[in-house]
């Protein structure tokens, strides 16, 4: 709907804009010289009344200032015919205006007529969590709909099944390739069938369409997806995004066909030539109907574990406990969805799990998933030289910087005069405080928070050169004495994310990148990933009271030594045996080590070697008869397939394996890049000659940012009004006053 | 009923003189600030007009084909708008297009007469002037529409004041936008002497 008005309002300005108004300032003037002529014609009234009583001389008085009173009631009529006619001309003017564009054929203003409602079933058993999201468009108006909805999934979701809901009915959704299910989807659309298509843009980005809601009813789309719980220091998380900051297209815009139907605000760009599907309006909370864009959440934890606690940063939880299992909702029903969804678990103290081992058998396969965590390998200090790059671009105004500024002066405080350190902002441009990292001597540190003090978020967020900035300006002169770390503390609104990537890999040398995520809804994809590439860890900041916790513990991790040179082996022979991720990244303190394997039975033992920073071996072997039985672990095996794939491409710089991926993918009933689900209706519900409107749902501004895209301010004054009023009230009370005066003499 | 009668005079009075009290304000302020900007220029630094304002000139907008002059303030919150109109973003080598928003019962009531092509002018700090070619003048509804600051080419100006102009409403959801494009930089002499 958005989209009509954008339209719609460029003619606006040939027709109604320079020359109506020009209109109605000259016919203002116009009449402006008969009014202003009309007292001498009217003054005879005024004689009229002197010659009658003319007698006395307090009578004369009298009169004298009953015409003046007359005369200033005359003038001030001619004040108010001069207000009260461009009221007349507005009311005009404003009819032209609707007739234009902005009223549809009821005379009724297009609010969007679509209201969204969510509802989450999620099920964490083991190190997976399983969920159920349905969406549901409700049809107000009294016109076929299409619904458009941008929204986001976990970062490491895979998404196995749809289901539509048409009133009693429900339609299975299929896999299939994308392309042939867009067509499948549109065909459906013209033919007046109930269809959905839910498209993977982004590995956490996603977009539903659902074609042919009857007025005044309800379209469900039900998706089940999976994702791993993250488990850190003995602390399990969980995270169900509701919305995603806008984020920034770097490039130049790509003009290409300008009557293509466009569901976003962001125009393809020569680096991200899709900007348009990952760019749904921003609204705030107000902009759309008060019963929409809410979520009802229902989390049951059954971990298998004695928990101490359940809490989120993000929410206040209702939650119920029955022996080990925890049912989970947010306090006061549903949430607004500008907000993600967090929850945090605990085991009892003691009791954390260092271990665990699961197993499915499916389609005769056998897949095993297993967890490790090295533990305390006490710790050896090592001088650093720690580079903060902060975001300051447009998308973190608001709450996030203010966080983003906290945390960074969480993370000078960890300095010690052994470190140097550097400071780096960027937006549209790159900034930083020193020109090569600096020791950590009181002077410079004071500096630092100063310049951090000072820190205001406005502008683009050209990403790459900062990253060049810091992941180059190490001097390399003492190799191997010092350790090098970057921290990068953003929300990660950009759109060109696989560049960025590519860039990391290609910079980072012996460094290693530690990404902080800030803002109530941050690109977590670009966050975990930019870290995996960078050879570091990725956190997350829920809220300003959420700073000190996450961030301890990064800070305590790069404190710590790593655990390199991981090597993980299963039993068994290696044919037909694959196990993800092929090369297990470094593990940092409290991290543990999950890995997913096909083709191994659950027998024999598991090997896990590495080596700890000084230089010993560390080696720990799991019996993998103990394997609990588990669900879903052939998807979450077949998503770190489809990754891997994915990080091959990247790496060589070539395009994916696209039969390989789709293949897979279709295989195991998964969304992917080059697939999507698809489901139609066989009975046509709409005649073809009824027409249809798309609407595209916007998603919430995520809770404490600011527009990127500016809203218009507030430019009237009451001026006009008061005056108005006050002309009005003065004429009324002196024509009393004269009538009284008149019905006394 | 006298009574009666002198309270509606009285109320209705008050009325007006709080209603003249916006226009005569917005054109007391300009007088002032024209002060604080010939100082702030002479001394190349932000000046608060006066000592409790929250606010400060960051230009000077003129509008020769009008004979308009004005000076244009920091950020449009809270009170500013009164005294001039305010500049939401942009200006001071900050880069992007700079958006500026005014009243349209006080100082951008001229904003209906700009027509296609005139020129308007924009003084910084350092007594540049740069001037701008009007391209065009649309409505927006500001429910439904955003500025998208990042996607405006660089040297855009905006100016942005309420529709229709001859409303009562003070509330009214429409924006009359006025786009310029720069027309390459220029370099003036200042032309304002130091008022200190």
């Amino acid at each position: 709907m958005m989209l009509t008005y954008l339209r719609l309002y460029s003619p606006v300005l040939d027709r109604s804009s320079t020359p109506g108004s020009s209109a109605v300032a000259s016919k203002t003037r116009c009449e402006y010289v008969p009014v202003r002529s009309a007292p001498p014609s009217m003054a005879p009234h005024g004689f009229g009344n002197h010659r009658g009583a003319a007698s006395d001389f307090a009578g004369s008085r009298r009169l004298r200032f009953k015409r003046l009173g007359e005369g200033i009631s005359l003038w001030l009529a001619v004040l108010l015919m001069l207000f009260v006619h461009p009221l007349y001309a507005e009311a005009n003017e404003a009819d032209n205006v609707g007739e234009l564009h902005f009223v549809d054929g009821q005379g009724q203003w297009q609010e969007p007529a679509l209201v969204l409602d969510s509802e989450f079933e999620i099920r964490v058993s083991g190190l997976i969590a399983d969920s159920r999201l349905l969406r549901s468009f409700r049809n107000t108006s009294d016109q076929w709909r299409e619904g458009v909805f941008v929204f986001p999934l976990p970062e490491k979701a895979s998404v196995y099944g749809l289901t539509m809901k048409v009133g009693e009915r429900t339609i299975e959704g299929k896999v299939q390739p994308k392309e042939t299910a867009r067509r499948t989807y549109e065909k459906a659309k013209q033919a007046g069938q109930h269809a959905a298509n839910v498209e993977q843009q982004r590995p956490d980005l996603f977009t539903a369409r659902v074609a042919n809601i009857p007025p005044g009813e309800t379209v469900s789309v039900e998706l089940k997806y999976q994702q791993p719980v993250q488990y850190q220091a003995g602390v399990f998380e969980l995270t169900v995004p509701t919305t995603l900051t806008p984020r920034y297209m770097p490039g130049a815009p790509v003009r290409s066909a300008p009557d293509q139907w466009q569901g976003g605000w962001a125009l393809p760009t020569t680096e991200v030539p899709d900007a348009s599907a990952i760019s749904p309006f921003t609204v705030n909370p107000t902009d759309v109907a008060t019963d929409s864009h809410r979520a009802s959440i229902e989390l049951v934890i059954d971990s298998g574990l004695p928990l101490e606690s359940v809490s989120s940063p993000s929410h206040r939880l209702a939650s119920r406990q029955d022996g080990q299992t925890f049912s989970v909702s947010p306090e006061g029903g549903e949430i607004l969805m500008n907000r993600d969804f967090v929850v945090r678990w605990r085991p009892v103290a003691g009791l954390e799990p260092s271990a665990a081992v699961f197993h499915q058998s499916w389609q005769g396969e056998d897949y095993l998933m297993a967890m490790l965590v090295p533990g305390d390998n006490g710790s050896m200090v090592l001088p650093r030289d720690l580079v903060f790059v902060i975001d300051t671009s447009g998308s973190m105004a608001g709450e996030s910087i203010r966080q983003a500024r906290s945390a960074l002066q969480a993370g000078l405080d960890t300095l010690t005069p052994r470190d140097r350190f550097n400071v780096i902002q960027f937006n549209s441009q790159t900034h930083s405080l020193f020109m090569q990292p600096e020791v950590a001597t009181g002077n410079n540190l004071a500096r630092a928070r100063q310049y951090v003090d000072r820190l205001r978020a406005d502008g683009g967020t050209e990403m790459a050169s900062a990253l060049s900035r810091a992941l180059d300006s190490g001097v390399e002169t003492e190799a191997g004495a010092r350790v090098r770390q970057v921290i990068f503390i953003t929300d990660g609104a950009v759109g060109n994310e696989a560049a960025l990537f590519r860039q990391i890999r290609d910079q980072l040398g012996s460094q290693r990148l530690f990404t902080v995520a800030i803002g109530s809804a941050p690109n977590r994809h670009f966050m975990r990933e930019a870290a995996r590439w960078g050879r570091g860890t990725y956190t997350a900041i829920q809220s300003p009271s959420d700073v000190d916790g996450p961030l301890q513990a990064l800070f305590s991790a790069m404190e710590s030594p790593v655990l390199t040179d991981i090597r993980v082996n299963w039993p068994g022979q290696e044919t037909g045996r694959e196990a993800f991720p092929a090369r297990p990244g470094d593990l940092f303190q409290g991290e543990p080590l999950i890995h997913v394997v096909r083709g191994v039975p659950a027998m024999g033992e598991l090997k896990v070697s590495g080596r700890l920073p000084g230089g010993q071996d560390w080696n720990r072997t799991l019996d993998l008869q103990q394997a609990a039985s588990a669900t879903g672990l052939h998807r979450h095996w077949a998503r770190e397939k489809i990754d891997s794939l994915e990080d091959e491409a990247k790496v060589a710089g070539r395009e994916p394996n696209r039969a390989g991926i789709t293949g897979l993918a279709v295989k195991h009933g998964l969304m992917s890049a080059y697939t999507s689900f698809v489901a139609v209706d066989s009975t046509p519900a709409r005649s073809t000659e009824t027409p249809m409107v798309s609407d595209n749902l916007p998603t919430l501004l995520p809770a404490g940012s600011q527009a990127g895209m500016l809203r218009y301010p507030q430019t009237a004054t009451s001026a006009p009004l008061l005056i108005a009023l006050g002309v009005v009230g003065l004429m009324f009370s002196l024509a009393l006053v004269l009538l009284q005066r008149r019905a006394f003499a | 009923m006298t009574r009666l009668l002198l309270l509606l005079l009285t109320s209705s009075a008050t009325l007006l003189v709080f209603g003249l009290w916006i226009p005569l304000k917005a054109v007391i302020a300009q007088e002032l600030l024209e002060m604080a900007w010939a100082e702030s220029q002479a001394r190349q630094t932000e000046l608060r007009p006066w000592p409790w304002a929250d606010t400060w000139p960051v230009g000077r907008l003129a509008i020769p084909e009008l004979n308009d002059s004005m000076i244009v303030l920091a950020d449009t919150h809270g009170e500013s708008l009164a005294f001039g109109p305010g500049r939401l973003t942009g200006g001071d080598n900050t880069g992007g297009a700079v958006i500026i928003a005014g009243h349209r019962d006080t100082h951008f009531r001229s904003l209906k007469a700009l027509e296609t092509g005139n020129e308007v002018r924009l003084q910084a700090l350092d007594g540049r002037w740069q001037s701008y070619l009007v391209e065009g003048a649309r409505v927006v509804d500001s429910r439904s529409e955003l500025i998208d600051t990042q996607s405006l080419p660089e040297g855009t100006l905006l100016l942005v004041t309420c529709y229709p102009f001859d409303s009562v409403d003070t509330g009214g959801p429409l924006r009359y936008v006025v786009r310029a494009s720069a027309r390459g930089k220029q370099t003036e002499q200042i032309d304002t002497v130091a008022g200190i």
